[in-house]
């Protein structure tokens, strides 16, 4: 078992950037990796609660929780969220909230790192 | 070095493309990036499918959802699943970067 470390710092909730980050990381559990995952910027609205299922739009929030539970790290930048009024009583709290050390750590510490830049 | 780049976009990113220097090269075709693999423009394939030596993939998944299919593709362009991305990048590549 390897590790990986994915940071998305770009995509509004709904975006396929994110969509298929969290794909990787549901690849790479599957194949017995460990999987560190971290958003900044607009990005961190994922850990929002209370969001709606929309068709044709996607829903990404069960499917977190979902890794989480299975073993996955999941991890906002809370400066970013508190930027944007997202306080830690809005997000769900399996999804932690830390400075950014916390990725520079992970990515350090990870066999790979899956950095997915700004817009 | 052997590095993967991971294209997402339907943007031109052969200029990028062709600044990367690695012993070995991946081109994996993710999302919008999938276009790459199937369109012509003037009857020419995309220029990101142009760097000499590089290997080339393109997720299936992200193709299917814009209404492609395997039969599409370049030929020089291998179609893979979302596992066989994970493998390349965890196996095949030590360093990545999402253009």
């Amino acid at each position: 078992m390897a590790e990986l470390t994915i940071g998305v710092f770009s995509s509004l909730v709904g975006s396929t950037t994110l969509a298929s980050a969290v794909k990787i990381a549901e690849a790479a559990m599957e194949k017995g990796h460990k999987v560190n995952f971290w958003t900044s910027g607009n990005a961190t609205a994922l850990a929002k609660k209370g969001q709606k299922k929309f068709q044709d739009y996607n829903f990404l929030q069960d499917k977190i929780l979902e890794l989480i539970e299975k073993g996955m790290e999941f991890t906002i930048c809370e400066a970013c969220a508190q930027a944007r009024g997202m306080l830690k009583e809005d997000s769900h709290e399996q999804m932690k909230r830390a400075a950014m050390d916390w990725y520079l750590a992970k990515g350090f510490g990870s066999d790979r790192m899956l950095h997915i830049g700004g817009e | 070095m052997k590095l993967a780049a991971i294209v997402s976009d339907w943007r031109r990113t052969e200029s990028t493309l062709e600044r990367l220097k690695a012993e070995k090269l991946g081109v994996i075709l993710v999302q919008n990036g999938v276009y790459h693999a199937v369109l012509k423009e003037g009857g020419q394939v995309s220029p990101v499918l142009g760097k000499e030596g590089a290997e080339y993939y393109v997720v299936k998944e992200d193709l299917e959802t814009r209404g492609f299919a395997e039969a599409d593709v370049d030929g020089k362009v291998k179609t893979i699943t979302y596992g066989d991305l994970v493998d390349l990048i965890m196996n095949d590549y030590e360093k990545n970067a999402w253009l």
